[in-house]
């Protein structure tokens, strides 16, 4: 009786986004803290050209993350 | 007449049930944030009472779901609707008093759940709602919540390992004012609906809107000002007692735990589930702890929150039906609810009385 009242489709999906958003935004936050990190690092180094590109690689993960957040809220408002 | 007065005392008691949700609610939503030293107190508390007004109307599912599909609404009246948050308010004041950690919302529906049917008996239970939608989600979330806490705290510390300490912690203070905003948003979308579904189904047993009519613009209005309202009051509470009972962890960890607490929230709000918000918040908190050390997560803590999911929904289902069956002595009118109301208020100020003169709890109630 149990089994007919789980709405299984709908707690699935709920868990797969929650997952899915969870990690892949704390990743592509974290790989923007990175290239931040290595920007600063590689920079100190002298190696300007290796420092842009963790620095375009920190900024496009930070891109990923505030496009991450503004369609979670789209698909929010507009069901 | 009768029955717009007993609306009115409706519509009343759950803004101030809605208020007291914000109230109790501020501690889970901010203490992170604080903790961490990525916002200060007022700050933290201002920001999070605004983005749990705007979150209150960014979805009306779970608010759909309170009204519609936990009892039958073509048999509930506004007495029935007055005795569950009579319930609910009664049990949150009764685990606030022992400092019993419980959640508002299972208090809300069991409260409601039980006033109907010892009106109408239990036919007029939708199991359906309540299992699928509220008691199987209030187990499921802050269990997926912990997961993905712990795994993102394990994701974290992989990727910025060998980053200097500086640069990584405040990156992740700054991430916390993302992380802390969309949980306040998500508290604020998920529990102010839980206000709307309750007005909303009294309005219709009122006759006042139709069987399927979502909640008016003026419900949403007002459960959103009421909960910012009572998160903002909150909050004073919070600075005096910040640094005290917050559990230290770094910015990653509070980075984690809010991302985990608001995307479970978020994504449950989008399918109509009502959780306990702070069941949630409380699974981000444990998994991104117990992710780093066992022994970081107070489990005497999370025992006593088992114990309090188990009680609540039985507890407050108990006294919504006594008091619907008390103001049923005094017939169908007004009076029973006026009287409960009247005893309610002297009983909360006697309350507040004591509790002051014993000194605060030592854990608060929540959403």
């Amino acid at each position: 009786m149990i089994a007919t009242l789980v709405q299984t489709k709908e707690l699935w999906e709920t868990v797969v986004a929650s997952v899915v958003a969870g990690l892949g935004v704390t990743f592509a936050f974290s790989v923007g803290i990175w290239g931040a990190g290595q920007f600063i690092e590689l920079n100190r180094n002298e190696r300007p050209l290796a420092a842009a590109g963790a620095a375009a690689v920190g900024i496009l993960a930070l891109a990923f993350v505030a496009a991450a957040v503004i369609i979670g809220i789209i698909v929010m408002t507009h069901k | 007449m009768s029955s717009d007065v007993i609306l009115v005392i409706v519509v009343g008691t759950a803004l101030a049930f809605d208020f007291t949700n914000g109230f109790h609610d501020t501690a889970n939503v901010v203490a992170t944030s604080i903790s961490t030293g990525a916002a200060r107190p007022s700050v933290a508390i201002g920001f999070a009472s605004l983005l749990n007004f705007a979150g209150a109307f960014i979805s009306i599912s779970v608010a759909a779901t309170v009204a519609k599909d936990v009892v039958d609404a073509e048999v509930i009246t506004p007495t029935i609707v007055f005795a569950g948050l009579i319930g609910a308010i009664a049990w949150n004041l009764i685990t606030w008093y022992f400092g019993l950690p419980s959640s508002s919302s299972h208090a809300l529906i069991g409260g409601v759940v039980g006033s109907a049917v010892a009106a109408a008996g239990f036919d007029v239970i939708l199991a359906e709602g309540l299992v699928g939608k509220v008691l199987i989600p209030a187990v499921v979330a802050p269990i997926v919540a912990m997961a993905v806490a712990a795994l993102a705290i394990g994701l974290s510390y992989r990727v910025v390992g060998k980053q200097r300490p500086g640069i990584v912690t405040r990156g992740y203070r700054y991430g916390q004012i993302l992380s802390g905003g969309l949980l306040a948003l998500a508290h604020g979308t998920n529990d102010a609906q839980k206000t709307m579904g309750v007005i909303t189904l009294a309005l219709i047993a009122n006759g006042t809107l139709g069987p399927e009519a979502n909640p008016p613009t003026w419900v949403i209005v007002a459960s959103a000002t009421a909960i910012a309202l009572g998160t903002y009051s909150g909050g004073w509470r919070i600075i005096k007692t910040t640094g005290t009972r917050i559990i230290k962890m770094d910015a990653a960890q509070g980075f984690s735990a809010q991302g985990a607490g608001a995307v479970v929230i978020l994504a449950s709000t989008h399918f109509g589930f009502p959780l306990s918000t702070t069941h949630v918040i409380n699974g981000g908190v444990m998994g991104s702890g117990a992710a780093k050390r066992l022994s970081a997560v107070r489990w005497g803590v999370a025992g006593n929150i088992v114990v309090a999911w188990l009680l609540t929904l039985p507890a407050a289902a108990l006294i919504g039906a006594l008091t619907y069956g008390f103001t049923r002595i005094f017939g169908t009118g007004a009076l029973g609810p006026v009287l409960v109301t009247l005893m309610a208020l002297s009983l909360i100020a006697a309350a507040f009385a004591r509790r002051a003169q014993r000194g605060a709890p030592v854990t608060a109630a929540g959403g």
